[in-house]
């Protein structure tokens, strides 16, 4: 091996300051982006104001993979989403340092290897080539409109198994103890401890406890990506990363590079500090990949020759080729553009169920599968927790997206959070007046369950929280015999003015009956002809 | 104490009261093995007195139209007593702005504690069980805000707490026999309950009497089948010290959560009474309504809550 003189820089970055590290200043980085994505986790919740004073999406926003599928998939230009090109911007001139110094899902699996024994088979470089492999397909088959994003990008992964799972459930275990100590200890014992638990509330809790469908399975994909760190130290972002893919293929292009490139002999013979690069960049011949390297200078404090430098030279040695082959990226295209195939067999097979109701200002539904990137954002802001995920009941392609269930919350009359916080505007964002007259479904009263109908007893709470200003349920005096005293009572019988009802479903969620709810939320176009001419508990506009 | 000044019945009600805060306490403690049930004595029904006071006053300065409407009353001195944990119990459970008069008006519940702080309160708790997310109807009815602005450590507006909520068992009970109340607010020593008078589809009027849902835990939806009677029930525990009612606005129509600002009347009207009762048989006459139309004033009348006949009020107008 050659072992290259040092030549004259126009520019070294080298950022050594004395005698600080240079691995520390991606520490720190690492560590600011770390606490900058869970404060603007525990920010994406309501204040009561009615808006996310910050921007509690950007991390998505700055996500090149989410930004390139949503476009493609969507066929649109999609202006939120400028910030990846400041990250494709600043990747080709440093090369793949987001995935070194910003990415907070590196910095967890960082975290995390300091607690999991390293592996001690060799890693096997061909895995290498998946992720490239995992872009071709996420893209090819954005753009046959099947969106598969959400399942491989690691803020969906990271976002979605977070808000779901592990906050919900760290809330419960949390407040659980406070609880306890609060409702069954004297007051001398919780004067020491409420403060306490008010501060944690104030600052690290969120606000309420939620609790999502499902959840246990964006649980497990995110801990499997956490899992194979047992077999190689970053195995997601070396292997599986569609993302890092994408930024890796920008990083080829990069300005500043490694000099040397290439491993000197002092290295392969004594210690193979290439063996230690946490993201395996050094190929078989001991040459760097740019498109592997994350910039963690790592080899910069550990070469006892204090050699390696970044710099902005034009390199000198060609850099390694780039590792998948051309086979591999027909395969990958090939693959992807045969899954909306069979997902769209499946598309045409399956109808929508009529209570799989959408967001307020959720696009038509197929638009809506193709930007939405299954980030759980909205599911985590919406402050009734009415929003959930779906498995399968929206096809194939749909799983994680987010249905509306009325039983559980409602849509609040004056909110438009969800929107705000959903990265591609797969839920548009309206004008709140717009908002208050986006037809989400339609309320329908079931007359086997409803109490002024099966058991003659008032009751109206559902008119009651109706939240438009020309309610959309009304009530008819109607003189029946009460089926237990026998004696003719007059009963309030609602029905719903079918013109006005926007189906924001807090009169599901408010009816008091036990189980199911006497008025159910129906997609407008489900509603059966019978039920929209039932006069009992519709009213039509042709009818008045 | 000066004894002679108290009436017997008082003292069985405030011997009573003790022995209901010990169980509170007993309860929170956790000495009791699973979450008790315990009685109230509600011996004070039949001592509504035979001609209860009620000051009513018109302004548009809120803050003096409610220490003039105080006057007849004796001031705020005979309600609050000094080191008092006072809770002012105002509507704040819908999202709505003041103008809209789904909720109390914000500059009313500002003055309301600004006068108990002046008489010596200890603590001032301002707080509601919101029918929607509590965040929003905190922000939207702008009393939060109002009493921020006071800046007194002592008067303090914050959400309701699940956890707080303590089984009360409702000895002359006839449609409930128990329920969920809030520990804060039977527990305080000066409880005021100061409502919005409002359209409601069910009950025809929501006043004062139904101001206590605001306080209690449970599924509320389930009270609404024979509503009447529940809530006179739970009156029966929970007597406020004083009632006062917001007129400032009344919502005519598509109560209790209206929206139109069609359905809002101007009526810069303030009147309070110690008797709820009767608070509630002089309000359905601003809506041109007589007492006996409502069923809730009707049913608590006949178990001794109040007086309902307004020939035997005496309504002090200032």
């Amino acid at each position: 091996m050659d072992r290259q003189d040092a030549c004259p820089t126009f520019f070294i970055v080298n950022f050594r300051l004395s005698h600080i590290p240079s691995k520390w200043w991606r520490r720190a980085a690492q560590l600011l982006c770390l606490f900058i994505f869970l404060w603007l986790f525990r920010k994406t919740e309501s204040d009561g104001s009615g808006s996310i004073a910050y921007g509690a999406n950007i991390f998505f926003r700055l996500d090149p993979l989410v930004a390139a599928s949503a476009v493609l998939a969507g066929v649109k230009f999609i202006a939120a989403l400028w910030p990846a090109l400041v990250t494709v911007a600043l990747t080709l001139v440093l090369g793949r340092f987001f995935c070194g110094w910003v990415c907070p899902l590196g910095t967890l699996l960082d975290i995390a290897s300091h607690a999991i024994p390293k592996s001690t088979t060799p890693p096997n470089p061909r895995w290498r080539v998946v992720k490239y492999f995992l872009l071709g397909v996420v893209l090819a088959s954005a753009v046959l409109s099947c969106q598969i994003v959400g399942y491989l990008d690691p803020f969906s992964i990271l976002v979605r198994g977070m808000a779901v799972a592990v906050d919900p459930w760290m809330n419960r275990a949390v407040t659980a103890p406070f609880t306890l100590l609060y409702q069954q200890t004297p007051e001398s014992v919780s004067n020491f401890t409420e403060p306490i638990y008010a501060f944690l509330k104030a600052y690290l809790l969120p606000f309420q406890q939620n609790s999502f469908a499902f959840s246990i399975v964006s649980f497990v994909i995110l801990v499997g990506v956490f899992a194979l760190e047992f077999a190689e130290r970053r195995f997601w972002c070396r292997n599986l990363c569609p993302a890092g893919a994408l930024i890796g293929i920008f990083a080829r292009f990069s300005l500043l590079r490694r000099f040397p490139a290439r491993a000197c002999g002092r290295c392969k013979a004594e210690t193979d500090y290439t063996a230690r690069c946490r993201m395996g960049a050094f190929n078989d011949r001991g040459l760097l990949q740019p498109e592997s390297c994350n910039l963690c200078l790592d080899c910069l404090d550990d070469c006892p020759m204090d050699l390696p430098k970044f710099t902005f030279d034009k390199p000198k040695t060609a850099p390694a080729p780039f590792e998948p082959s051309r086979r591999l990226f027909l395969g990958s295209v090939v693959t992807g553009m045969a899954l909306p195939l069979v997902s769209g067999a499946v598309h045409a097979a399956r109808c929508l169920t009529a209570d799989l109701v959408r967001p307020p200002g959720a696009l038509p539904e197929e638009k809506f599968l193709d930007l939405c990137v299954r980030c759980a954002e909205c599911m985590k802001v919406c402050t009734t927790n009415a929003l959930q995920p779906v498995l399968f009941e929206a096809g194939l392609d749909g799983a994680f997206s987010p249905r509306f269930m009325g039983r559980i919350g409602y849509c609040e009359y004056n909110c438009t959070l969800c929107a705000q916080v959903c990265p591609t505007g797969a839920i548009a964002l309206l004008p709140l007046p717009e908002k208050q007259k986006f037809i989400m479904a339609k309320a329908v009263f079931d007359k086997e369950l409803c109490l002024p109908f099966k058991k003659a007893e008032s009751c109206i709470t559902c008119e009651e929280h109706c939240p438009l200003p020309e309610k959309a349920i009304l009530f008819k005096d109607v003189e029946v015999t009460h089926p237990i005293t026998k004696q003719r009572v007059i009963v309030k019988r609602p029905y719903i003015v079918w013109s006005l009802c926007i189906g924001c479903g807090i009169c599901e969620t408010k009816c008091p009956i036990e189980g199911k709810s006497a008025v159910r939320m129906i997609r407008e176009e489900a509603v059966p002809p019978a039920v929209r001419n039932d006069r009992e508990i519709m009213e039509m506009p042709s009818q008045r | 104490m000066k004894t002679t000044h108290v009436s017997a019945v008082a003292q069985t009600v405030t011997s009573n009261r003790r022995q209901f805060l010990s169980q509170v306490a007993a309860w929170s403690a956790g000495l009791l093995a699973a979450p008790p049930i315990f009685q109230v004595f509600p011996q004070s029904l039949n001592a509504a007195t035979a001609e209860p006071l009620l000051s009513v006053g018109k302004g548009t300065d809120y803050e003096a139209l409610l220490v003039k409407v105080f006057e007849p009353l004796g001031g705020i001195a005979p309600f609050v007593k000094k080191g008092a944990r006072v809770v002012i119990k105002p509507n704040m459970s819908w999202d709505r702005k003041p103008e809209q008069a789904a909720n109390t008006h914000p500059l009313l519940v500002k003055a309301m504690a600004k006068l108990c702080l002046s008489a010596g309160a200890s603590k001032v708790m301002i707080f509601d069980r919101t029918c929607q997310d509590m965040r929003l109807c905190y922000a939207s009815c702008g009393t939060p805000a109002a009493i921020e602005s006071l800046n007194d450590p002592r008067v303090t507006c914050s959400f309701v707490d699940d956890r707080k909520f303590v089984p009360v068992k409702i000895q002359k009970g006839r449609s409930i026999t128990e329920w969920e109340f809030y520990k804060d607010a039977i527990s305080a020593d000066c409880y005021i309950n100061m409502p919005i008078a409002k359209d409601h589809k069910l009950a025809r009027l929501t006043l004062g009497l139904k101001n206590v849902m605001g306080v209690i835990g449970g599924k509320r939806g389930q009270l609404h089948q024979g509503l009447t009677q529940k809530v006179v029930d739970l009156n029966t525990v929970l007597r406020p010290t004083l009632t006062i009612v917001d007129a400032t606005r009344i919502l005519l129509r598509n109560g209790p959560s209206g929206g139109k600002l069609d359905d809002v009347k101007e009526l810069h009207t303030l009147f309070a009474s110690a008797d709820t009762v009767a608070a509630d048989a002089y309000a359905t006459t601003l809506f041109g309504m007589k007492p006996d139309e409502l069923e809730t004033t009707k049913a608590a009348f006949a178990m001794g809550l109040g007086q309902m006949d307004l020939n035997k009020v005496k309504i002090v107008k200032v």
